[in-house]
């Protein structure tokens, strides 16, 4: 380790934070906007996490305390390090080498089992309610999402993301392997509501049913860290959608030359762009306008149509290869 | 992934939100400072929700000039909001308890001062509905002739 | 760490609930197996409170029964009270009484429809509902001068008369209504995934309705065409053959779901717009109470002897109202009211068991309770179970006050 990787570890997940939590006011200004609402100032969820942080955190008397502080930690570590493995544009991802598209797998799944274990050790009907499903639903689009990363690695023999990052995958697929590829783009982006626990699949959250399910006993510090991951997560998910599947830069496509700080904050604010459209449109404008399904409806969409269009995907993208 | 309430909501974005704003966007630091501003025009506020031209039932405003001690408003009145005061044979209206049902206005025969037609009514409904307060006795919510707060009745 | 039965406790305050009640599930993995609800949280004893005040006081003690339709009430008590005494409204006083009730129907079925939207996690078309609300509201705030609580009605007529302006509002207000509502039916019974949540869920059936005795929109949506507007119609209702609105008229069968009560209620509000739209346009001319001076009225009743029942069909099914006057006092001497949400809650158990937990929101929403409506009667019990009954309850109760007297020094 280098470094100048050691710094860019430091560096990452309070950039990460930042600007996870930048997108969540965009995402609640927007929703509230398509709702006809005024809506809250983008710097709101600053202070949720601020106020969060002051309050006192409270430790159900028959949870298992440990397992119960420790997963809002797991569960921020893992998504900061899911951070680590995002190539930002043209920049490189710091953890580079040092395992890629599989460890993403795995820790999107850390995550969110971290919040399941911390459903069941908080000891209240309602959260092991919430962690079974979230158990459950976690098992459905699992498949799906390992699909996806099975046709990438079909194509690039590699699951390296700066290898993805640097050669654009249409440029290098065939007219059917890109129909596959297309395919594969539409079921991560059905995913990506489940994997980010927004509707229409926050069954495991569902605030009518089960009052917030998993997070019903968590408070002051906990919750913030839950609320940070959360965040973290919503963003590295929507960068990871445009490194697989949008990686064009604008010097790409414009033929511009530029060289040093400029090329490096222009395809900066070209990267965050498109990370800020594909959030908008999978996560603000989908949980915006559906309604929450039941956990057995949410199972069958993932294990019967997800699934079929990941598969025929794959299939297409084998051929096309 | 598409649906019709995507289309609705997508036409929404560009309408102008249909939230009442609140009177200033942020909560100002000083009250007084901002009504002083507001007076001489320095910062413009949102007005309230209009109201219908007329009709409307809010705050009750009482008269006691033309207050004859009837006490049928006291006889109608479903929330016992009136209180009699026998030594000025007055009554007291508690804001607080009133429930703005306009029975006691319908009920009340009112007076006629010399050289005018008709009666006119001791109590009316006005347009004030912003009457919000910490305290349910302050004297913005209690409605009584002056005489009453000056003898300590 | 799992357990394979879980104890659910929904209420008396939970996030699906708007008012205090209290569900009691055993859950089995998402199942449902046992279940009990209990309620009497929100009762407040207002049918002894006017027994004590004038009927004019009672009337708009009623109106504040329900929180969300404060015209139901009023209308069963006027219908009845009229009955008793022995008077009429005068037909321009029927008249304005049924749009207002048919306007408050707008409004309810709107809200509900917003709220069953908020318990599938639909949010943002239980914002759109609500922004579409605002046109009622605003209507009925311009006739009556409040937007909730109307007090438009007396025994014996209406207080306020419509004028020109008013019905000009009215008319606009219809032509609103008939585009927002196809908007309704294409966003709610279109949207798959409105239909999955609520398809097959909260199924009653018609000879389950009967047994629960449910009424409203709930018995409606069962497949029963009972409505008390067609079967014992009062008021401008005798002069317009208003039919019950069950799904098999609009689709061919019934489910007897949550789906289907959605159907019913949305083609409600359409058949609220066609009844006001009769009523201003058959408005007929004169005065507007039987007895305008509220002194003399009080003076008939406190001579009258009689009693009368007096029904309405309220947003949620049939209000009804019983009074007695004795002739000694200008108030009822017996006053009893029943509530629709009371026989629909009866149909919540039946339901529950085996369903789903994610069903409980859906199936407690659908048929539109009012807690503060049907809790008549509250019940109390001491350390051993026993029922403590109410000579007790009102020795304990006076002990109490001069006990907290004494302890905090308040001089007689």
């Amino acid at each position: 380790m280098t470094p100048n990787i050691l710094a860019y570890a430091f560096a990452f997940p309070v950039l990460g934070i930042f600007l996870g939590l930048v997108y969540k006011g965009i995402d609640r200004r927007v929703s509230a906007r398509l709702t006809s609402r005024i809506g809250p100032p983008i710097r709101q969820p600053f202070w949720d996490v601020g106020k969060l942080l002051l309050k006192e955190t409270v430790v159900p008397e028959n949870a298992i305390s440990w397992l119960f502080n420790a997963m809002p930690l797991i569960a921020l570590a893992s998504s900061m390090t899911l951070l680590l493995y995002i190539p930002f544009g043209v920049l490189k991802a710091p953890l580079e080498g040092y395992g890629d598209l599989i460890v993403v797998l795995y820790l999107l799944t850390l995550q969110s089992l971290a919040m399941a274990i911390g459903g069941f050790a908080s000891g209240s009907p309602f959260s092991s309610v919430g962690a079974q499903r979230e158990m459950v639903l976690m098992m459905s689009y699992e498949m799906p999402l390992a699909t996806v990363i099975v046709g990438f690695a079909l194509i690039y023999r590699s699951f390296s993301l700066t290898t993805i990052a640097s050669t654009p995958v249409w440029s290098i697929v065939g007219p059917i392997a890109g129909l596959g590829v297309i395919m594969l783009f539409i079921a991560l982006l059905i995913v990506t509501p489940a994997e980010l626990a927004k509707l229409p699949f926050d069954i495991a959250e569902a605030e009518t049913e089960i009052a917030e399910g998993m997070l019903a006993e968590y408070s002051g510090r906990n919750l913030a860290l839950f609320y940070l991951s959360d965040a973290v997560r919503g963003f590295a998910m929507a960068a990871l959608e445009v490194v697989l599947f949008i990686p064009f830069t604008l010097s790409s496509i414009f033929n511009l030359n530029l060289t040093g700080a400029s090329l490096y904050t222009v395809e900066a604010l070209w990267f965050l762009f498109k990370v800020l459209v594909v959030y908008l449109l999978a996560v603000t404008l989908v949980r915006t306008s559906f309604a929450r399904f039941r956990i057995e409806q949410a199972s069958r969409i993932f294990w019967v149509y997800v699934n079929i269009i990941a598969l025929v995907g794959l299939a297409l993208v084998w051929m096309g290869v | 992934m598409v649906n019709k309430m995507m289309f609705v909501l997508l036409k929404q974005v560009v309408k102008k939100p249909f939230t009442n704003p609140f009177p200033v966007k942020h909560a100002p630091k000083n009250v007084t400072e901002l009504i002083e501003k507001v007076q001489k025009g320095e910062v413009k506020i949102n007005p309230p929700v209009p109201l219908p031209e007329e009709g409307f039932r809010g705050k009750i405003h009482y008269d006691p000039e033309r207050c004859i001690g009837c006490q049928l408003c006291i006889k109608v009145c479903p929330a016992d909001a009136m209180e009699w005061i026998p030594e000025l044979r007055k009554i007291r209206h508690y804001v607080s308890r009133c429930m703005f049902c306009q029975l006691c206005v319908d009920i009340c025969p009112g007076k006629k001062f010399p050289g005018e037609e008709k009666n006119v009514k001791a109590l009316s409904m006005s347009n004030d509905f912003l009457l919000a307060d910490y305290d349910k006795y302050s004297d913005n919510l209690i409605e009584e002739p002056p005489e009453a707060k000056e003898k300590g009745l | 760490m799992t357990k394979s039965q879980y104890y659910i406790p929904i209420g008396p305050i939970h996030p699906a609930l708007k008012e205090p009640i209290r569900v009691e599930a055993k859950v089995e993995g998402e199942k449902i197996v046992e279940v009990d609800v209990k309620r009497g949280f929100a009762h407040r004893g207002i049918e002894y409170m006017g027994m004590k005040r004038n009927a004019i006081q009672a009337l708009y003690l009623s109106e504040r029964i329900c929180g969300i339709c404060s015209i139901s009430h009023p209308y069963a008590f006027v219908v009845g009270s009229e009955k008793a005494l022995g008077i009429e409204a005068p037909p321009r006083a029927q008249y304005i009484r049924t749009i207002i009730a048919e306007l408050e129907r707008i409004h309810s079925h709107i809200l509900w429809l917003g709220v069953v939207a908020h318990e599938v996690g639909f949010d943002s078309l239980l914002f759109w509902t609500w922004k579409g609300r605002e046109k009622v509201l605003d209507v009925l705030e311009l006739i009556s001068g409040n937007r909730i609580n109307y007090s438009m009605y007396m025994i014996g007529g209406v207080r306020r008369d419509l004028k020109e302006s008013h019905i000009k509002a009215l008319k606009e207000m219809i032509d609103y209504y008939r585009i927002f509502n196809q908007e309704m039916k294409n966003l709610f019974l279109a949207d798959p995934v409105y239909k999955a949540r609520t398809r097959g869920v909260a199924q009653l059936s018609k000879e389950m309705a009967l047994k629960v005795n449910a009424v409203g929109p709930t018995a409606r949506a069962a497949g029963l065409r009972m409505d008390i507007r067609q079967d014992i119609p009062y008021d401008a209702y005798a002069d317009i053959e208003v039919r019950g609105i069950v799904p098999q008229d609009i689709v061919g069968e019934v489910y007897g779901d949550a789906y289907d009560a959605t159907l019913v209620r949305i083609y409600e509000i359409d058949q609220s717009v066609d009844i006001i739209e009769y009523c201003i346009d058959n408005l007929p001319e004169g005065k507007i109470m039987a007895i305008p001076n509220y002194v003399v009225l009080l003076s008939k009743i406190k001579r009258t002897k009689g009693e009368g029942i007096g029904a309405h069909e309220a947003p949620r099914g049939e209000v009804i109202h019983y009074f007695k006057y004795d002739g000694t006092r200008d108030g009822p001497a017996v006053w009893k009211v029943v509530a629709p949400s009371y026989n629909n809650i009866n149909s919540w158990a039946p339901l529950l068991l085996g369903a789903e937990v994610a069903d409980i929101p859906v199936v407690v929403a659908y048929i539109d309770p009012c807690m503060c409506c049907n809790d008549r009667i509250a019940v109390v019990r001491d350390s051993s179970g026993k029922i403590v009954d109410s000579t007790t309850l009102h020795r304990m109760a006076v002990e109490k006050t001069m006990r907290i007297k004494k302890e905090l020094g308040v001089k007689e």
